[in-house]
């Protein structure tokens, strides 16, 4: 019984008039019949002797505090710093966002603001960690801009995310008062600013709607929703309304007290019962038409997620798949690579296509499509052959051949912006990984072996398939990307074949050969065409076709002396 | 949303050794993960460098936990970079160490250039130390050098002007951003201004030109000597051999060009190698042969170095 002391002894000091062996039985009978840990338990045993031994009801706000004087405060600066359980943490952080919302806590309707909250409030720029907040005690100090110091605050983790519970008992002490500009609720915004989750007042012309149905995961029925798109001056925006919604495309409408919710990378406006619509008068207001005209997109602005968009693309090349839907039915799909001037990207087609699909290229106007993303490349998603219209020639006139244009993109906004295909990038060399060379691919994945082994489980019986690539580093002094580069492009940059290589490893060592590509790269501008993947590891560019820019000093320094007047 | 990001990687800054080496300001975040940086003069707020030069030394030195740590010194016309390579570093920066320092005894001069990451000491008197950790290294070709020679000197004087720029502005964030300082130097460029103050980058410039001069093969004879682009370590040693032999031609009038300089320029304490071997080319000697001279001189005990990088007449 020795195992529950701290915890009965925690116990005792709450309830003094308790029996030590009766609250030890109670934790064992926690942990050995619902198999709680003493830790876990310690309310519910405290409690029960709180009201066996009556000690006088205390008020749940001031058990809470006392059992906050028990915990050590902990104080940091950062949220990284906090773990799962951490309780009565102090920090000094910037509200965010604050959205009060109306919750039933225990039968009784409540108001539990939550939102966003920034660690190091008092740093400007630099790396912010954001986390988000439920504040229980409705604390008035908290509002959006300020600067509050949280004490006794608890951290929640929840299927991997982490949030600050504000308790009742927390204090919320204002360091500074919120100075940005706060937007007061009813007061519209621009639809390009919508970015992040929280509630949101807009003034738009509806573009498009149509009736969805959402299907419960769970099988228990389905709900009718509206979808569609609005769009002011700024920009233009999908929203999923919950409620019935009739208005007719073209009216201009103010929306508050939405919600915006973040489906992968791309913002929504949700209308439920707490928005209110009405019809906005504005003479000066775009017209549906000029709206309409500025939303259609570019495959450039194309995030993971995106619905009804409009663009116009070029299909270079596609494909038929047959394949054998769930039911058994046959079923096509058509897949194909895409471009416009500023990138391309793929596109698959779920119906037949009103064009010969082998007679490439083929320019079209799409409507009303959605946008997935596959290993960071947008596809496009054709759901129906009435959201594509054959043109007869591309808007973008006959002067560019999208067949081989490669889009010219800084390597700063490469490495901080979505996934792109088909561009092309210079910086300088700043790393030669020592896994560049011949490596072993896996024949069933194309993953590479590690010590001959591939990492997937259900790969069986696979054998290695030797290929070359380089793994490097570029950068322009502000940003920086990794270089991976493909067969034929390595080859062709160290003027060396898979078997010169494999053959100078074998004499002189993989070592001596990235001694080598080191003394021939580390330090050159370098000029990649390829395709990116950018994630939260940062970004990757995948190249086929890599030259070293050849500069000339002598040249270069006459420039500098003239421009700078260094003479 | 997410808990703790993972860290980016740091870019690295094409810097010359004397704007890296007379930083005295440090920033080290709280957390176990976060970078460290040292912030120069010109706001450049460095975690990682590029840099390039003369290797000048590589010596083994065994520390007390009984491993070898090298330290070594790159020069470039702004000055000397120092760097140690200890057992924390990658197999192949060990193992290139090594090498490099074998052929440096062997009396071949060799060009690196390096990726390293910027480390900071502060003694208890309070002096403040920089250094460089190499990541990675390789021998390079004058032409490499001259590129990197540009690029890190237009890298400088962006800085120096947008420093110069700054000192007019009010000290905040959004003053800075009006005033049209880039993101990239904003928050460097704040901490620079408290901690440095004031200061006359005219040395920096005077950095860049002796630095353009190299890039445009305006140091005579220094062009006569580079050989086409040697790609591989092989070339690279073939090439120095055939250019000790041109140099040892006209090696005694350098020597005594070099003990008239010392002769003029020592006022007691002898004379700086920065110094002497600028004055050397100013007379038409490349900083190599003049280098080559002076280890000479040194060795055959003509003079000698009271202290490190100082010469003197030995009477």
């Amino acid at each position: 019984m020795s195992d529950y002391d701290a915890h009965v002894a925690e116990v005792l000091k709450q309830v003094p008039e308790a029996d030590p062996e009766k609250v030890s039985e109670a934790f064992a009978r926690y942990e050995k019949d619902f198999l709680i840990p003493p830790e876990d338990a310690m309310r519910s045993v405290l409690r029960r002797f709180q009201s066996d031994t009556g000690t006088p009801a205390q008020s749940n706000q001031q058990t809470s505090s006392n059992q906050r004087q028990n915990i050590p405060i902990k104080k940091v600066e950062k949220l990284s710093d906090l773990s799962a359980d951490d309780r009565n943490v102090e920090i000094e952080v910037e509200i965010v966002t604050h959205n009060p919302r109306t919750t039933m806590v225990r039968g009784e309707e409540k108001i539990v603001p939550y939102g966003l909250i920034e660690d190091q409030p008092w740093s400007e720029g630099g790396n912010r960690t954001r986390w988000e907040y439920k504040d229980w005690g409705n604390n008035p100090n908290i509002a959006p801009g300020a600067v509050v110091r949280l004490e006794g605050v608890s951290v929640n983790e929840y299927q991997g995310r982490m949030s600050i519970n504000v308790n009742q008992a927390s204090r919320v002490v204002v360091l500074r008062e919120g100075v940005r500009t706060v937007t007061t609720p009813g007061e519209p915004v621009e639809i390009n600013n919508i970015k992040s989750e929280g509630s949101v007042t807009v003034v738009g012309r509806l573009l498009a709607t149509r009736k969805d149905v959402i299907h419960r995961k769970d099988g228990s029925g389905s709900i009718d929703v509206v979808r569609g798109r609005i769009a002011d001056d700024s920009g233009a925006i999908g929203f999923l309304s919950w409620e019935a919604f009739d208005h007719e495309v073209g009216s201009l409408l103010k929306i508050e007290n939405a919600q915006v919710r973040v489906f992968r990378d791309t913002p929504e406006i949700n209308i439920g019962t707490s928005a209110k619509i009405e019809i906005f008068h504005d003479s000066n207001f775009a017209s549906a038409d000029d709206l309409v005209a500025r939303s259609v997109s570019k495959i450039e602005d194309l995030r993971d997620g995106s619905r009804d968009v409009e663009i116009i693309v070029e299909i270079q090349k596609m494909i038929k798949r047959d394949f054998e839907g769930r039911d058994g039915e046959a079923k096509s799909v058509w897949s194909g690579d895409i471009a416009d001037p500023t990138g391309k990207c793929r596109c698959s087609i779920w119906a037949e296509p009103p064009f010969d699909f082998e007679s490439t290229p083929v320019v079209v106007r799409l409507k009303g499509v959605r946008v997935r993303a596959w290993q960071g490349i947008p596809d496009i998603t054709v759901d129906n052959e009435s959201q594509i219209e054959v043109l007869a020639a591309p808007p973008w006139g006959d002067d560019i051949d999208l067949s081989n244009n490669v889009v010219e993109v800084d390597l700063q906004d490469l490495s901080t912006g979505a996934s792109r295909v088909g561009i092309s990038t210079s910086g300088t060399i700043v790393s030669i990984r020592e896994d560049s060379g011949v490596i072993s691919r896996c024949n069933k994945c194309r993953r590479v072996l590690r010590d001959g082994e591939c990492s997937v489980p259900t790969c069986e019986s696979y054998e290695g398939v030797d290929d070359v690539r380089l793994r490097m580093v570029m950068d322009n002094g502000q940003s920086t990307i990794s270089l991976i580069v493909n067969k034929i492009a390595s080859e062709s940059l160290i003027g060396m074949s898979m078997d010169e290589i494999s053959s100078f490893v074998a004499e002189n060592g993989s070592m001596q050969f990235v001694q080598n590509l080191r003394e021939k790269f580390l330090g050159r501008e370098l000029k990649a065409n390829g395709r990116t993947i950018v994630d939260e590891q940062g970004a990757m560019l995948l190249s086929d076709d890599v030259s070293i820019i050849e500069v000339d000093s002598a040249l270069v320094a006459t420039e500098l002396r003239a421009k700078w007047g260094v003479q | 949303m997410q808990p703790a990001r993972r860290a980016r990687r740091q870019p690295a800054w094409h810097m010359l050794a004397a704007e890296f080496g007379e930083s005295t300001l440090s920033q080290q975040g709280s957390g176990e993960f976060d970078p460290l940086f040292v912030i120069s003069k010109l706001g450049a707020k460095v975690n990682r460098v590029i840099v390039a030069g003369m290797l000048e030394r590589l010596d083994p030195r065994e520390t007390s936990n009984g491993s070898t740590l090298w330290q070594g010194q790159l020069r470039d016309p702004s000055g000397l970079h120092f760097f140690s390579v200890g057992d924390y570093a990658q197999e192949s920066m060990r193992e290139l160490t090594i090498q490099l320092s074998s052929r440096l005894e062997d009396g071949e001069s060799i060009m690196l250039m390096m990726t390293a990451k910027a480390r900071y000491f502060q003694n208890e008197e309070g002096s403040v130390y920089t250094s460089l950790r190499p990541e990675e290294a390789a021998v390079i070709s004058r032409e490499v050098y001259r590129n990197w020679l540009v690029k890190a000197s237009e890298g400088m004087l962006e800085r120096i002007d947008f420093q110069e720029k700054s000192n007019s502005l009010e000290k905040s964030n959004e003053a800075f951003a009006a005033g049209g300082i880039p993101n990239y130097l904003l928050e460097g460029l704040i901490l620079a201004n408290e901690h440095y103050g004031d200061f006359d980058s005219e040395s920096y410039r005077l950095n860049i030109m002796n630095a353009l001069d190299i890039a445009e093969g305006k140091v005579p004879s220094f062009t006569s000597s580079a050989a086409p682009t040697p790609q591989s370590s092989l070339e690279v040693s073939n090439e120095e051999e055939s250019k000790d032999d041109a140099t040892s031609g006209d090696g005694v009038d350098l020597k005594q060009v070099l003990l008239d300089l010392i002769a003029r320029l020592d006022n007691g304490e002898g004379v700086d190698f920065d110094t002497l071997l600028s004055n050397a080319a100013a007379r038409g000697h490349d900083r190599d042969s003049s280098e080559a001279s002076l280890d000479e001189l040194t060795e055959d005990g003509t003079v000698h170095e009271p202290r490190f990088g100082w010469f003197k007449i030995t009477n």
